[in-house]
């Protein structure tokens, strides 16, 4: 495979946790990056007939770029079809069903071609707790939290804010160290969700979207590093870190440079191959709050030897309209 | 030239209750007249009398509603499982109990390749071998080193029996580029971080694809389902089930079946339950079924038949994954896994329901067998249907509880029996536990309460053979001489009646099979020997001569000897 791997997204949750919306969400926002989803159920997705292209028995192609598959062929065969697609994805996201493990899906993220970029998994604010002591589903809902690398907290307009800081601090314990993200209506920055840098602010879903406050920073740095440096400088980031992902080069064995992504406590670090004039380091830091990013920017930034590049602090925050 | 022929035998065993033994039946038109005494059958007219089988017994043409057409695939593959088995030529495999054993036929089979290859300077195909069962052989974890003492140079594929891990030697990690950088986590690696030759599930499997495709070809291939006839005839079978046929999906296959069986030259009947996915993933059930009933409808023959609709909705119990209900596993980590969403389940199955069509669903466990009565209690209270026969397969773990309730419910159970054989020490030292391993397979309870039941093989899991379900129904016992629920035990003509009349009924064609009575299939097991008569304990070990399918006689081929 001569071009980068496809980074994969699951998304799991169980049902009625907000999948279907965040997918069809993703699908019809303009993201600017071709997105293939696979879905389990091709009839709940709901797109305006307006935005679909073409239309066969078990693919939806979107004047956006985007392509909707079914998985009814089995995971083999929809990701061996979208590694075919010309042209190719930018990413795929993964839908998975209610009961199965995201984490467990996940493995086939690692199909030649492809590469894993996140679990994320939604939950249902008012009913998770129930679903988790449930005798017959309960497993199946705490084995979905503690395989995730970012848990979306959804419908949180649903409980009043005490409740949703239990919750909160529950779902903590089922998925230990990783992001928790509250949200309305499924939607969550792409920046959060994906990793994409949105375009630009007003690109993004517009009305919930103040209810999700998230930051990002930028990492410049003119030197390379040691590879433990850069493994304990990531290990050691703050909780209210979302993401990181970038390049750096190396210098055991000198010059190698290497693609990093940290989502949740999901670390990757693979060899890439890119431009040797741009800089030995180029990190962004995306994190739930302005100021815990900026601090986060800052240790990860002295560790490496390199600096947050000018004008520090994005904030990608919306009022209510 | 007469129509009418005659068949005499030393017994004839006709599992009709009114008239249950016979020397002499009368057939034409593929049908049976009658049974009786020469005297009684010949009333109908001129006829021909056949002696052949003088010496044998005739038993209503056996059933197994629940195998699956890979079976067909037992013999173009190496076979590696604990217990020997038959391949559709009549070839004895007789199965690896020891490590070295293993690794001594894989040698076997590696030498004869490379003497059969075309070109030596080719890159060697890869030797793929089935039904390799870790569960037997405690103690012992094969890895590549093992595989690697066969051949360095040609890749080796050993998928176990479960299908959920393969072991594959460093021949094939390097053809497929599997090493310590690959990060799949299906790839098994030691304590240096290299990978084992163990693989996890189908994402890190699919990574060796050349071992895949060439099982992948044979299962689609004419011969599959030919062979699979040929084994459903050697076992004795009149009738034989895919229970998990994707037609929905594969709507051309129906083309294939349909030529291949409605050949007179295919040796059974063929019952066929399709998997309910909804094609294209569009998750329409509604659709489905009407799909269904069409394919029913314009496809059914007196040999091939398309009778219900399966789902799937747990795992297996020697695999972890079977959804149990309090206290769970005996031993071992709960992996119970659902494979529906409960509260949509109803859903799923309602659309099959309204259209008639009976719903056959795999529980394995304790948990997801309720889920299956609760769901059957609201669709007949939804749509009263009294004759559903919606049915619970597998149902090995069903308490007294849960089978009266199927009882009340309307609806039948397809055991496992040949689960007391092949897994029923595990299931007593590790899954579930004494207790609940002296009422696997519930075949006494069932009798008892008056539940509709019938045995099943599952093939390929367990090879066809009605004779060996029935041996382990009567006996119920294990490997290691240790007899399995001495009160869940039945007679033989009970486990006769569960192979021929229970699985007739199962289907809802008991009006044209499962006994030797006036109007019905003359399909006829021939056997060498009573099996109500023997020792039980011979049952399994009775000689099959063949059948007789719609009155024309298909003898074994014996060449083997």
């Amino acid at each position: 495979m001569s071009s980068a791997p496809i980074p994969v997204t699951v998304i799991g949750g169980y049902l009625g946790a907000g999948k279907t919306t965040l997918v069809n969400r993703l699908l019809a926002g303009a993201t600017g990056e071709r997105i293939a989803v696979l879905v389990n159920d091709f009839g709940s997705v709901s797109i305006d007939a307006s935005l679909i292209a073409s239309s066969d028995g078990d693919t939806i192609r979107l004047a956006n770029g985007c392509v909707c598959c079914s998985l009814a062929g089995g995971f083999v065969e929809a990701m061996t079809r979208v590694a075919e697609f010309d042209p190719r994805p930018d990413r795929l996201v993964v839908e998975a069903s209610g009961v199965a493990d995201p984490a467990a899906v996940a493995q086939y993220a690692h199909l030649p071609g492809f590469g894993l970029d996140a679990v994320v998994v939604l939950a249902d604010a008012e009913t998770v707790r129930r679903r988790a002591d449930d005798a017959l589903v309960g497993a199946h809902v705490r084995r979905q939290l503690a395989g995730a690398d970012l848990v979306v907290l959804n419908k949180a307009d649903l409980v009043d804010p005490a409740t949703l800081e239990r919750v909160c601090d529950w779902a903590r314990t089922q998925a230990d160290g990783v992001p928790i993200v509250a949200a309305v209506e499924a939607v969550v920055p792409l920046a959060l969700l994906l990793g994409t840098a949105p375009r630009s602010a007003t690109r993004e879903a517009p009305r919930a979207e103040a209810h999700v406050d998230h930051a990002t920073v930028t990492i410049t740095g003119r030197t390379a590093v040691m590879r433990r440096a850069l493994d304990d400088a990531l290990a050691a980031l703050p909780d209210g870190v979302v993401r990181v992902k970038g390049f750096v080069e190396l210098t055991d064995p000198d010059g190698t440079r290497v693609l990093v992504q940290r989502v949740g406590a999901r670390m990757r670090i693979v060899p890439f191959d890119r431009d040797p004039d741009s800089p030995p380091v180029q990190l962004v830091v995306i994190g739930l709050s302005g100021p815990a990013v900026a601090a986060a920017g800052r240790t990860l930034a002295d560790a490496l030897g390199a600096t947050l590049a000018e004008p520090g602090i994005e904030r990608h925050h919306q009022e209510h309209p | 030239m007469t129509d009418i022929r005659i068949f005499a035998a030393r017994r004839v065993v006709t599992m009709n209750p009114s008239n249950p033994s016979a020397t002499h039946v009368a057939v034409r038109d593929g049908r049976v007249l009658g049974a009786g005494t020469l005297d009684e059958v010949r009333g109908w007219g001129p006829s021909e009398l056949d002696d052949t089988f003088r010496d044998h017994v005739l038993v209503p043409g056996m059933i197994d509603v629940h195998s699956h057409v890979f079976e067909g695939l037992s013999g173009s593959f190496p076979y590696h499982g604990r217990f020997g088995r038959h391949a559709a030529d009549g070839r004895f495999m007789p199965g690896v109990a020891t490590l070295d054993e293993l690794l001594a036929d894989l040698r076997r089979v590696d030498a004869e390749m490379t003497a059969a290859a075309d070109d030596p300077h080719a890159p060697p195909e890869p030797l793929v071998s089935l039904g390799f069962d870790p569960v037997h052989l405690p103690g012992v974890r094969l890895d590549r080193h093992h595989l690697d003492t066969v051949s360095t140079t040609r890749p080796i594929f050993v998928f176990h029996a479960s299908m959920h891990v393969a072991t594959v030697n460093s021949a094939m990690l390097a053809r497929h580029g599997i090493d310590r950088h690959t990060v799949a986590t299906g790839v098994v690696r030691d304590a240096d971080g290299e990978p084992t030759g163990e693989l996890h599930e189908l994402p890190a499997i699919a990574l060796v694809a050349s071992a895949l495709a060439p099982i992948m070809r044979a299962a689609s291939a004419d011969s599959t389902i030919l062979d699979f006839g040929r084994l459903a005839l050697r076992a004795g079978l009149t009738s034989v089930g895919e229970l998990g046929g994707q037609l929905l999906q594969r709507p051309a296959a129906v083309d294939t079946w349909s030529r291949l069986v409605n050949d007179p030259s295919f040796p059974v009947r063929v019952t066929i339950h399709n998997l309910g996915v909804p094609p294209g993933g569009d998750g329409d059930h509604d659709a489905a079924a009407a799909a269904l009933v069409a394919l029913r409808d314009r496809h059914s023959t007196d040999k091939l038949r398309f009778p219900g609709v399966k789902f799937v909705i747990d795992g297996s119990i020697q695999g972890w994954t079977a959804m149990m209900n309090w206290p769970g596993y005996y031993t071992g980590t709960d992996h119970g896994q659902l494979l529906t969403v409960p509260e949509q389940f109803v859903d799923w199955v309602r659309p099959y329901h309204r259209a008639s069509i009976p719903v056959h669903v795999h529980c394995n466990g304790t948990a997801t067998i309720d889920l299956w009565l609760d769901t059957v209690e609201q669709l007949v209270r939804e749509d009263p249907w009294l004759d559903h026969r919606h049915t619970i397969q597998h149902s090995q773990l069903t308490t007294e509880a849960q089978l009266r309730r199927a009882k009340n419910l309307g609806m039948c159970v397809n055991i496992f029996a040949n689960h007391l054989w092949y897994w029923g020490d595990v299931h007593y030292e590790q899954t579930v536990g004494p207790e609940r391993a002296n009422r696997l397979e519930p075949c006494g309870t069932a009798e008892r309460l008056g539940v509709p039941y019938s045995l099943h093989s599952d093939a390929s899991v367990t090879p066809l053979g009605p004779l060996h379900l029935m041996w382990c129904a009567v006996n119920r016992l294990t490997p290691s001489g240790r007899v399995l629920g001495e009160h869940e035990k039945i007679t033989p003509y009970q486990a006769l009646w569960a192979v021929t009349q229970g699985s007739a009924y199962q289907l809802h064609l008991d009006h044209l099979m499962g006994s030797i009575e006036c109007g019905k299939y003359a399909d006829f097991t021939v056997l060498d020997d009573d099996p109500l008569g023997v020792d039980p304990m011979a049952l399994r070990d009775i000689g099959v001569w063949g059948t007789v399918l719609g009155g024309v006689a298909r003898p074994v081929d014996r060449t083997d000897g």
